[in-house]
């Protein structure tokens, strides 16, 4: 079945299958014991924690290992309970794992402001830059939206931050194998990454953190994770998602051209038979390989059921979990109607995906659009 | 081949209704209908999808989620509270199905791809060679065709009642037989969106309550109640009338409200005459054939639970009429609906307005 929802989750790379296997069978040891077992399944957690670091140009020593996306972003944000400064800088077109976040701090006394953004999805620098005070202690901004697709000026932001010493936190998720991510470069204090999004498996996710003072443990018990995060060590999870990070960033640039050539291709074929077609987001300053394209006339949801009734996957909106399709949060704050925002659906291609699955997908919608 | 989507509830008559429309080599989708917004941020993924869920991947077909919790705000729930605002007491599950059920769902659906829905109804259909009649559910005590006594001709061509020629007792065995969660699930009672909430809390929520005297037709006050919103006309519970009124110890029951004085005007005894009425009149009427029925023997019920009873139709102009009884009914309440019948053919209904003897 042609799957281009790859924002929401990617299949996972079957190399990365096959060694995570071997891993389930053969390493049964806790990474704490000191025995051969154990002294295995350690180096096998840390050679995945060299490649992750690697692939983000970090030190291993600041990587930690969650159980996702959305625990690294909780985690970076809870732990500003009790800090001097309560406040956090964020944006409003965050995902779910950092605005329900905030809400959840507003009640705790940690107060938060969110960015606005452009019609394109950036960030409203301006705004953001009057916005900071003495009370800040935490900017959160994603590095590119899940939804559209548009790329944050991220070294910007943290270069306003420093002058003021406030660290900055991103939400890379989408990113990892799509854009080269570089922590340095971004001069970041503190990212998230899940293993889900860049064909690993999911349930495992990376925190990088380049102070540990700078945050708290949530889960606490026998010290693993440099004391930020206990409980024994998904080895398999762990190692399979290192494994998935090293393939994802090698010939990257590789990678992001076949998505932009997807990309293209759909752009291009889909503009012929409707030109009517919205482009939604910053369509040059994005991931590659993600379209959010709206339908003017159309509904989302009837046009979703329709492909997913040709064996065709996308998404729209953010679904809930009984399949409710709300109007994004996103494209309102983007200024997009919600006549528009209702008829609007994101398309999201890996690198499996294909030329000819790209001319069967217009196909299909052609066809669609034309009952 | 036909395709049908099945509106699925997560409760077991839909589910059933849906295994059999695959039974019966439909191609068949289901569709789970969101019409109450909760209170709360989070979206919730609810039990009843979970169930409906469960139900789809037992019998292989495709679920798909859709929101009419503003379409059902605004045309059923609007209306709803604006008749308790005048003191009489709606029935919402009758205008959802035309207007949400059978109306919104049922183009949404058609948008979708279908020729025809299905629904967990109780009800039969009879496709004779110039029209489709309503005909009761087999299950006498589970009979739903007074809630569907608003549709017309276009609405029945494209639908389907599985379980109409089914019993309650047969459709939790066969839902058992297939392995579905929600075989023993318990009936949805009231008003569908209220759920399981308190009533009276839920009323009083959207609408402000001006309690007032209860009294007795010569206009002796005998206690107060918390907003005539909250009575129903024969209802008997709840009146909190002490000791000391009445002469004898018969219960006492609603006869009327006062809107104008606030007053809930009350009397004693189910037995009691000024409980009952020959007369009604009645609005809104809907001939599920589109055409004024020239039967002799109609019968009609007042309420849902209750008996049919023969009874005459005067036509007093085309939209409103005025139905005469032969025995004298007790608590006819405006708002309600009337539904007529010819046997176990649903011939239509109106809504009550007035009743007298």
């Amino acid at each position: 079945m042609p799957y281009f929802d790859h924002s929401a989750s990617t299949p996972i790379n079957p190399e990365v299958l096959e060694f995570m296997s071997s891993i389930h069978r053969d390493i049964y040891g806790n990474p704490s014991s000191i025995h051969t077992h154990g002294r295995k399944a350690r180096s096998i957690i840390e050679k995945a924690r060299e490649q992750v670091a690697k692939s983000i140009g970090a030190n291993p020593n600041h990587i930690i290992f969650t159980s996702g996306g959305s625990e690294s972003n909780n985690q970076v944000l809870w732990s500003r309970l009790k800090k001097r400064k309560n406040h956090i800088i964020s944006t409003k077109i965050e995902h779910p794992a950092i605005l329900n976040v905030l809400k959840s701090l507003e009640k705790l006394g940690i107060s938060h402001n969110c960015i606005s953004v452009d019609k394109d999805g950036i960030i409203d620098i301006n705004e953001y830059e009057n916005s900071i005070h003495k009370m800040v202690g935490l900017i959160s901004v994603m590095l590119a939206s899940n939804e559209v697709g548009s790329v944050q000026p991220l070294k910007n932001i943290v270069e306003i931050a420093k002058k003021k010493s406030i660290p900055v936190h991103t939400d890379a998720v989408q990113c990892l194998g799509k854009i080269p991510i570089d922590v340095n470069e971004l001069g970041v204090d503190a990212l998230s990454l899940s293993g889900h999004k860049f064909y690993g498996p999911k349930g495992s996710g990376i925190l990088y953190i380049r102070n540990k003072k700078f945050i708290s443990p949530f889960i606490i018990g026998g010290g693993q994770e440099n004391g930020l995060r206990a409980g024994t060590e998904n080895i398999a999870l762990i190692a399979g998602m290192g494994l998935a990070a090293e393939i994802a960033t090698s010939n990257l640039s590789v990678k992001a051209k076949h998505l932009k050539n997807l990309e293209n291709q759909f752009k291009n074929g889909l503009k012929i038979f409707f030109p009517d077609a919205v482009f939604n987001g910053h369509q040059i300053q994005k991931l590659p390989g993600l379209l959010s394209v709206s339908f003017p006339g159309f509904k989302s949801d009837i046009l979703m059921a329709k492909l997913d009734r040709a064996g065709m996957a996308v998404s729209n909106g953010s679904a809930c979990g009984s399949g409710i399709v709300r109007l994004s949060d996103t494209l309102k704050s983007m200024g997009i109607n919600n006549g528009l925002n209702k008829s609007t659906i994101r398309i999201s291609f890996g690198i499996t995906n294909n030329s000819n699955e790209i001319s069967n997908l217009l196909s299909v919608i052609n066809s669609i659009l034309n009952i | 081949m036909e395709h049908v989507i099945i509106a699925l509830s997560g409760g077991v008559d839909s589910a059933v209704a849906a295994a059999l429309i695959v039974e019966q080599g439909y191609s068949a989708e289901g569709l789970f209908m969101k019409n109450w917004e909760e209170d709360n941020d989070y979206c919730t993924s609810d039990k009843d999808y979970k169930d409906a869920l469960q139900v789809c991947d037992l019998i292989g077909i495709p679920l798909r989620s859709v929101d009419f919790s503003t379409e059902y705000w605004n045309k059923v729930f609007k209306h709803f509270l604006d008749e308790y605002k005048i003191g009489r007491t709606p029935n919402p599950d009758i205008l959802c199905n035309t207007e949400i059920k059978f109306n919104t769902f049922l183009k949404y659906a058609i948008e979708l791809g279908a020729d025809k829905i299905a629904t967990g109804h109780y009800a039969q259909l009879f496709r004779n060679s110039k029209s489709i009649d309503l005909g009761r559910g087999i299950d006498q005590n589970k009979d739903q065709s007074y809630f569907l006594y608003g549709l017309n001709q276009k609405q029945l061509s494209k639908t389907i009642f599985p379980i109409g020629k089914m019993e309650k007792t047969s459709v939790r065995e066969k839902a058992k037989e297939l392995g579905f969660n929600n075989y023993s699930k318990k009936d949805s009672t009231g008003i569908c969106f209220i759920g399981e909430r308190h009533f009276k809390e839920f009323l009083g929520h959207y609408l402000p309550a001006q309690p007032g005297n209860i009294i007795l037709k010569d206009g002796e006050i005998i206690g107060k109640h918390d907003g005539l919103m909250y009575y129903t006309i024969g209802q008997r519970q709840g009146l909190r009338i002490g000791g000391g009124y009445g002469t004898s110890e018969k219960p006492w029951y609603v006869l009327d409200k006062d809107m104008e004085k606030n007053n809930l005007i009350v009397c004693q005894g189910n037995d009691n005459p000024y409980l009952y009425h020959r007369f009604l009149s009645c609005s809104k009427i809907n001939w599920i054939s589109g055409e004024i029925p020239n039967s002799e023997k109609i019968t009609a019920k007042i309420r849902y639970r209750g008996n049919d009873t023969i009874c005459k139709i005067n036509f007093t102009s085309e939209k409103s009429v005025s139905v005469e009884f032969k025995k004298p009914q007790f608590a006819i309440a405006p708002g309600q609906s009337i539904v007529f019948y010819e046997k176990d053919i649903c011939l239509g209904g109106a809504i009550i307005d007035s009743r007298w003897n």
